[in-house]
């Protein structure tokens, strides 16, 4: 099948298919970075327990592959009494897993900040809170850009884990597959979700870069 | 200018550098004290909580019951698991090397001076960053195919995993290359020394040492990506252990084994890349041009 | 002014102040008095104590044992009442600590801002004079690592002064910084000394110590060995420490 016969025939369930990608993407992103940042809460914060229990969760959710998690959540989970649906599931999954890379960037955002200027802010008189809004907060988030442009690309990559159940509607990787079982669908098929996907990666860098060159802090 | 932060050790009391997360919160006064000791408190009991209610609900469904668990005592449990995690293996190690050196090549493409070649590995390595891995293995298990090309199983997962590592790969070695002082390559050339000797004997050795804990870490990668494999039936360990859900229709137990087990591996994984970047010295260059999770 | 025309009650008082970095002592019984418009200069090699003895007078370190004043009253150990009195000591560190991600005249204004809930206006005027008397105003649009290092600590002083803080503490305010920029951020420092500001100073520019200080304190091993005015201590140092230490700085 060639590209002009594929795009007559399923055109608008490629645009749904991609528009629904950009959707799970989005919400997945905005769940992540919500848990990355209670997470990253508790990694920081004094309390032992609490910071040991955020340590082991970004551990377990950086390592575990995203299929296995899917699994769990899909049909474990209703074993143990909680039922999900498909698309629940995927975001949940995507949105454990992104949150423990994210909480990783601001870690290591947070890093980036001397020492020196908490001190500083200390002994002109900055309480906790004036200290982590003037100082910490601030260019923790400016040189996390990067990392976190990369991060939302990651999570449209992932949110391909929606092929693996049945969506309705497909996403762009799902509906390669649903195409090529109706159809032979060729490389036609395959390349214009590839570009789907290509094209919004691009953009979103170079948007990310953008905002980074305009909020980086010098050193 | 360099602001070297010497302000926390006083001295040469000879203090480790600490951690930014401990100096946040100044040491704590007596108030402070009776405060974190209280919510230390309130935190234990949470997690016991959480970890409780988790084990309740296991019970409750009855999925501590031995006929979940007890197979796992058999060798030929373990044996069959093997198998698969032998699979796993095979096919990380053959995508790790492919990824390794189609990255290498990709590296080399966009740096090598001429316009098209640059431009062209440039397309190539952003396109294989951003396009799901899922959908590569999809490419090879649905499409060619249809083009009459039969590959084996092995194949169909590890080409595509391969691939979609080599776009990242490239990334990595250029970020080694550009480390290595520019300096070294100024000196090169006023020896006269051509562009390809330059990268081949000055450049490329210091930059795989550079690289090498961040080409480890990327192995985690990887290893998630071979999980795929079910999808064109390869007998990996995630592909495994479904056989055994249907053996034993032991659907929990089994998936949150196998589960643990690619947990601890991508842990030994990153511990490993850890060790190497301490041992020899350089830092482990940041997932920054990394897009998958 | 001159230690005749002293108050009463001291700026600051150290009284058998006990400090532990896990099993090493670091300030071993530390007594010290400070009086209001002394500039009292603390010296020692390197690993005695002086930079953490200045860290514990607004409670960057906390200490062990015994008792720090301020003007009569006993350092407060957390809180509000902390921050309060943070807020009146001024100091300066070695690695200008400037915040990376403000400009000058911010880091200059946030102190007063934030903390003392000064209107921004007034304190954009009060910072530019600052700046402008520390000899960077021409600076104040830029960020901190635009600056030299010299430059930036002349920053760092402003921002500490900009508090109207009752004392400043140097914890080694030019260690950091290249040789032909010492002497820009001395001379501030001997501006405010001759200004009558009360100061506590770590460092080993015995010249400034001479030119305005009114004692010389000496520590080695976490303990105060001498005090005395600047010129009997550089001149005839009572113990064997002090004659290898003041041996060991005129060598270079």
């Amino acid at each position: 099948m060639g590209f002009a016969e594929l795009i007559s025939q399923y055109g608008g369930r490629y645009l749904t298919a991609l528009l629904t990608t950009w959707g799970m993407t989005a919400v997945s992103y905005l769940v992540a970075m919500a848990l990355a940042l209670v997470v990253t809460v508790m990694r920081v914060c004094p309390i032992k327990p609490l910071r040991v229990l955020g340590d082991g969760y970004v551990q377990v959710f950086r390592n575990i592959p995203g299929v296995s998690l899917l699994v769990l959540v899909v049909y474990s989970l209703p074993h143990l009494g909680l039922v999900l649906d498909y698309l629940t599931s995927v975001i949940v999954v995507v949105s454990l897993v992104a949150s423990a890379f994210g909480s990783e960037n601001f870690m290591s955002g947070i890093n980036t900040i001397q020492v020196g200027q908490i001190e500083a802010a200390r002994s002109l008189g900055f309480g906790f809170g004036q200290i982590m809004r003037q100082v910490v907060i601030p260019q923790a988030l400016r040189s996390v850009v990067l990392p976190m442009t990369n991060l939302l690309i990651a999570v449209m990559l992932t949110t391909s884990l929606g092929s693996q159940v049945p969506l309705s509607p497909n996403e762009l990787t799902g509906l390669v597959s649903t195409i090529n079982t109706h159809t032979t669908g060729g490389i036609a098929a395959f390349a214009i979700s590839a570009l789907g996907y290509a094209l919004t990666s691009v953009v979103i860098g170079w948007v990310g870069n953008r905002i980074d060159r305009r909020v980086r802090i010098l050193r | 200018m360099s602001a070297q932060d010497t302000g926390r050790a006083p001295g040469s009391a000879g203090l480790a550098p600490t951690a930014i997360r401990d100096v946040l919160f100044e040491a704590p006064g007596p108030r402070t004290r009776r405060l974190m000791r209280a919510c230390t408190v309130v935190g234990v009991i949470l997690v016991a909580a959480l970890v409780a209610v988790v084990l309740r609900q296991f019970y409750l469904k009855g999925q501590f019951s031995p006929r979940y668990w007890l197979f796992f005592t058999r060798s030929t449990t373990w044996a069959f698991l093997a198998n698969g995690f032998v699979g796993t293996l095979k096919v990380a190690a053959a995508s790790g090397i492919l990824s390794l050196v189609l990255g290498l090549v990709l590296m080399l493409g966009r740096t090598c001076g001429v316009r098209v070649v640059e431009v062209l590995s440039r397309v190539v390595i952003d396109f294989f960053r951003g396009v799901p891995s899922l959908l590569l293995i999809y490419f090879f298990f649905l499409v060619v195919p249809q083009y009459g090309i039969k590959l084996q199983s092995f194949w169909m997962i590890t080409l595509p995993v391969g691939l979609a590592a080599s776009g990242v790969l490239a990334e990595v070695f250029r970020a080694g290359v550009n480390a290595v002082p520019q300096g070294q390559v100024d000196a090169a050339l006023s020896l006269g020394m051509s562009r390809g000797k330059i990268m081949a004997k000055i450049l490329l050795p210091q930059a795989i040492r550079f690289v090498i804990p961040t080409l480890v870490s990327q192995l985690v990668v990887v290893v998630k990506d071979t999980t795929l494999a079910y999808v064109v039936s390869y007998p990996d360990l995630m592909q495994d252990a479904r056989v055994l859900i249907n053996n034993y229709t032991a659907l929990v137990s089994v998936y949150l084994v196998v589960a643990v087990i690619y947990v601890v591996l991508n842990y030994l994984i990153n511990k490993l890349a850890a060790f190497i970047a301490a041992r020899s010295g350089v830092t482990l260059v940041t997932r920054a041009g990394e897009t998958s999770l | 002014m001159t230690p005749e025309t002293i108050e009463q009650t001291p700026v600051i008082e150290l009284r058998h102040v006990d400090k532990h970095f896990g099993d090493l002592h670091v300030l071993k019984d530390v007594s010290l008095a400070v009086h209001a418009g002394e500039v009292v200069v603390v010296v020692g090699p390197s690993g005695s104590g002086k930079s953490t003895l200045c860290r514990t007078i607004n409670r960057l370190e906390p200490i062990d044992g015994g008792q720090i004043l301020i003007e009569g009253t006993p350092l407060p150990q957390e809180g509000r009442a902390l921050a309060a009195m943070r807020a009146e000591i001024g100091m300066v560190f070695q690695s200008f600590n400037l915040f990376a991600h403000r400009t000058i005249l911010d880091n200059v204004t946030m102190g007063p801002v934030e903390v003392l809930g000064v209107p921004r206006k007034e304190a954009e005027r009060d910072a530019l004079e600052l700046l402008g008397r520390v000899g960077v105003r021409e600076q104040a649009a830029k960020v901190p690592a635009q600056l030299s290092g010299g430059q930036q600590q002349r920053v760092a002083i402003a921002r500490a002064l900009a508090m109207h803080p009752k004392v400043m503490l140097f914890d080694e305010p030019t260690s950091a910084l290249d040789p032909e920029m010492i002497n820009e951020v001395l001379e501030v420092m001997v501006g405010l000394a001759q200004g009558g500001m009360t100061m506590v100073v770590v460092t080993h520019e015995m010249g400034f110590a001479r030119r305005v200080g009114h004692r010389v304190v000496f520590m080695a091993d976490g303990q105060i060995l001498e005090e005395g005015t600047p010129e009997a201590f550089f001149t005839h140092p009572q113990t064997e420490r002090a004659r290898d230490f003041i041996d060991s700085i005129q060598g270079h």
